[in-house]
């Protein structure tokens, strides 16, 4: 059986149960209970008889008279419809059939096959997405593990660079140190030796002051004619 | 040219004081003005002023020789300055005593000393020089206080130096 007998049967038996369920009452559908009982009325004063009098002997007429009204309120059939209603019904369902299948279904079916034809297309979508996604996953994580390759070799180079770095600045502050300190000592050394050399001078400019202060007071006329001949003397000695 | 005239101005000095009959004593004096004027830089740069009057200037040397040196000196002097050429008379005052010495076959020694010397020292003096270069030598006295004590004596570019201010620098040197 195909899908679309399926539908058809479907909708098929939807519908007479539809039809069966909305049937009304054989009776209702030919007289009502109000002519069911007018009815009676007229067929009893027919009879010469009349409500009143029916009520005034009371007895087993009375009894009878009611049991035929009870008869007016009677149900239908519950289950076989009246003939026009069958009649309207099966028109009516014909006619719907009829409108459904060259309409309605064709309409419902184009509908369901776009939805399937969009859904498959969505999951094809998305499966084609899911794929792209993992590849561009896949290449994120080729990316990613080379760019932790590139940085760990700029880490190991940084590094490498670092070492250099600051063996580089140790070898010259080691350098610069041992040139502050042997311009230091040279400093030091220079200032000790200015330091004696000032303190000889001063030493020699007080004694020679001291002396010079002494030859000037003793060097009266005597000595320094004394002076002069003890220079003439040994200029004339140096022939 | 330059040393053309300081030749002709020795000669004309030398002409005065042999005309004046006093050689020597005019020598000795302009000798000694000489040192006093190199050791003097307001004395030389006032008679080498031209912008001066000649007046002034020859007032200067009148108020410095006039008492002290003899007329030809201060004569001489004055007339140099009044040519304007003060600056110049120092050297003209050395030519004018080194040719009086080479007239006399002498070379001049120049003796600083911080007293004078007597006669008898100075004639000593250029004896001792003679014995020692050979060279007959005429001495002029520059009395000069710093030499303290001894003599030095300037022949030339030779010089003999047996002060008692060598001596103290010598011994300055010692010490340090």
């Amino acid at each position: 059986m195909t899908r679309r007998f399926r539908h058809i049967a479907g909708v098929l038996g939807f519908i007479t149960i539809l039809v069966v369920a909305s049937a009304a009452p054989a009776g209702a559908s030919e007289e009502t209970i109000g002519s069911c009982v007018v009815e009676k009325i007229a067929e009893l004063e027919a009879a010469g008889g009349s409500l009143h009098a029916l009520e005034e002997h009371g007895g087993e007429e009375l009894v009878a008279f009611e049991e035929e009204l009870e008869g007016c309120v009677e149900s239908p059939s519950a289950i076989i419809p009246a003939i026009d209603e069958i009649i309207w019904g099966g028109g009516a369902f014909l006619v719907l059939f009829f409108f459904m299948a060259t309409k309605g279904f064709p309409a419902v079916k184009g509908a369901m096959d776009a939805r399937a034809e969009k859904i498959a297309s969505d999951l094809d979508e998305a499966e084609q997405a899911k794929v792209d996604a993992t590849k561009i996953k896949a290449d994120h994580a080729a990316e990613l593990a080379g760019a932790k390759t590139e940085a760990a070799g700029i880490i190991d180079a940084a590094r490498v660079q670092a070492d250099e770095l600051k063996s580089e600045l140790a070898a010259r502050a080691e350098t610069d140190i041992a040139e502050m300190r042997a311009r230091a000592e040279a400093d030091i050394e220079s200032s000790r030796a200015q330091a004696i050399t000032d303190l000889r001078s001063e030493v020699s400019e007080i004694a020679v002051g001291a002396a010079e202060a002494v030859i000037k007071a003793n060097l009266d006329r005597n000595a320094q004619s004394a002076l002069v001949d003890a220079y003439i003397d040994e200029v004339a000695g140096r022939g | 040219m330059a040393n053309d005239r300081l030749g002709g101005y020795a000669d004309a000095f030398l002409a005065v004081a042999a005309a004046e009959g006093s050689p020597d004593t005019v020598e000795d004096e302009l000798f000694r003005f000489a040192e006093a004027l190199r050791g003097s830089e307001s004395l030389m740069a006032t008679l080498s002023d031209r912008q001066l009057p000649v007046e002034r200037r020859q007032a200067v040397v009148e108020d410095l020789l006039g008492a002290k040196a003899s007329p030809a000196t201060t004569a001489l002097v004055s007339m140099v300055v009044a040519t304007g050429r003060g600056s110049d008379l120092p050297a003209i005052i050395d030519e004018t005593v080194a040719r009086s010495a080479a007239g006399r076959n002498r070379a001049l020694a120049r003796v600083r000393s911080a007293v004078e010397l007597s006669d008898d020292q100075k004639t000593r003096l250029a004896a001792a020089i003679k014995s020692s270069t050979g060279t007959d030598v005429e001495i002029r006295v520059v009395i000069d206080e710093s030499v303290m004590g001894g003599l030095v004596t300037e022949i030339g570019d030779d010089v003999i130096d047996g002060s008692v201010r060598r001596r103290m620098a010598q011994l300055r040197e010692n010490f340090t």
